[in-house]
């Protein structure tokens, strides 16, 4: 229901006002590694990259353009059988700048029959010297469905979709944000996953100017 | 500036990693099979049932082991009937009611939990049946009980220790004496949180 009055609040956003589109590459590197007593670090490195941008009315650029990469770091602490809550940093480099954002968030998994469903409450605080500072709420819901038998198992596939709303504050700004990210997954063994698929972001349709993004997402994550 | 910036970060990702390469892995891997590739004796016991629901045919692989596994509900209750890969049956499993065991069985095993555990909480209970094909077909069929039958119980519990919280499957024989209890890893889930 959310998702179809978004879609109607869009369709009207695309033929009314200036709207932008954004494509490019998104490949991340995502470690994890385990500690005793439910401890656990997670490391992320994430680069994004340009490749076309430009508005529906037809003008675009499609000059190769490097933009951004993050380096998270997140420790967090499993408090039930499937539940784990978690803090940490978040270095972001942009061009000359540095971004600094903190990160809380809250997580659950659950084993449904034939998928697993995770659900991620998050919030974070970004700091830079050239901007305010912006404070963030989000929620994720995220499937996992195997592509064969009753769960992801070594050499298998998988279908990965995640959907969030993120509610973002900066100064006397808001925004909200919905991304939608549907992913083809492998196993390749227990520790080892990679996945590829697009990442969808949405923003600005609050205020008539729409901007769409498109990221090729390629992901590899490890577990040790 | 930016380029050492982001090569100190990658180097300090993977160092973090560096035991990486010595961790050990459990292979075990459950995948959807094809009636047709489901050995014939095993097809031909389940077809002597009789039974109106589907039945969900399973190949399970371990480091060393192989088996065939049938799915299906019956009598309103769940059922499971393990077979090696030649299709003879190996045990079948009938889920039931914690409530649906007796008082003194079920006090023995929630005493054993106690000392095992600070909190916990049954998740599911199994009644497992070993023996002859004919006789763990009678049970299933009839629900006649040979003497000759194997009967064990096979517990699943959420337990809370000190630190941590944990699910662990119990395995008792008849007399509620504990014959073996395994941690239940889950399966990893990072790339469903970060």
């Amino acid at each position: 229901m959310v998702f179809l009055v978004f879609l109607e609040l869009l369709f009207v956003n695309v033929a009314q006002a200036q709207s932008t589109y954004q494509f490019g590459a998104l490949p991340s590197l995502n470690i994890n590694n385990k500690f005793q007593n439910g401890w656990s670090l997670n490391s992320k490195v994430e680069s994004r990259q340009l490749m076309k941008s430009g508005n529906f009315n037809g003008n675009s650029n499609t000059e190769y353009k490097y933009v951004l990469t993050d380096f998270s770091f997140i420790t967090a602490k499993k408090i039930g059988l499937n539940s784990r809550i978690a803090g940490g940093y978040l270095f972001r480099l942009r061009e000359t700048e540095i971004f600094h954002r903190f990160i809380q968030q809250y997580t659950i998994v659950q084993k449904m029959n034939g998928f697993r469903l995770a659900h991620r409450f998050s919030s974070d605080q970004t700091f830079s010297n050239g901007e305010k500072p912006e404070f963030r709420l989000r929620y994720r819901i995220t499937s996992e469905i195997p592509l064969n038998g009753e769960s992801v198992d070594p050499k298998e596939f998988y279908i990965k979709l995640n959907n969030e709303y993120i509610n973002s504050w900066q100064g006397t700004d808001y925004d909200f944000e919905i991304r939608l990210v549907p992913l083809l997954g492998y196993d390749i063994t227990d520790n080892n996953k990679i996945e590829v698929g697009l990442d969808y972001r949405v923003n600005s349709f609050l205020n008539n100017n729409t901007r769409h993004s498109f990221w090729l997402s390629l992901n590899w994550f490890i577990e040790i | 500036m930016f380029r050492k910036i982001i090569i100190f970060m990658i180097f300090l990702m993977f160092g973090l990693c560096s035991n990486y390469l010595f961790a050990q892995q459990k292979y075990e891997k459950e995948s959807r099979i094809k009636p047709k590739d489901v050995p014939s004796k095993a097809m031909n016991f389940i077809d002597s049932i009789n039974l109106k629901n589907r039945v969900k045919w399973y190949l399970e692989e371990g480091l060393e082991t192989k088996s065939i596994e049938a799915k299906f509900k019956y009598n309103s209750k769940k059922y499971s009937v393990e077979f090696d890969t030649l299709g003879n049956i190996e045990d079948a499993e009938i889920e039931i009611k914690w409530d649906e065991m007796q008082t003194p069985f079920k006090d023995s095993i929630s005493s054993q939990l106690k000392k095992d555990c600070l909190k916990q909480k049954i998740v599911k209970v199994q009644i497992q049946y070993s023996g002859t094909s004919s006789e763990i077909l009678s049970k299933l069929r009839e629900n006649k009980t040979s003497g000759n039958l194997t009967i064990k119980y096979e517990v699943v519990v959420r337990c809370k220790s000190k630190d941590t919280v944990v699910l662990f499957e119990y395995l008792f024989n008849k007399k509620a004496q504990v014959l073996s209890r395994s941690e239940i890893i889950f399966k990893n889930s990072s790339h469903l949180e970060y």
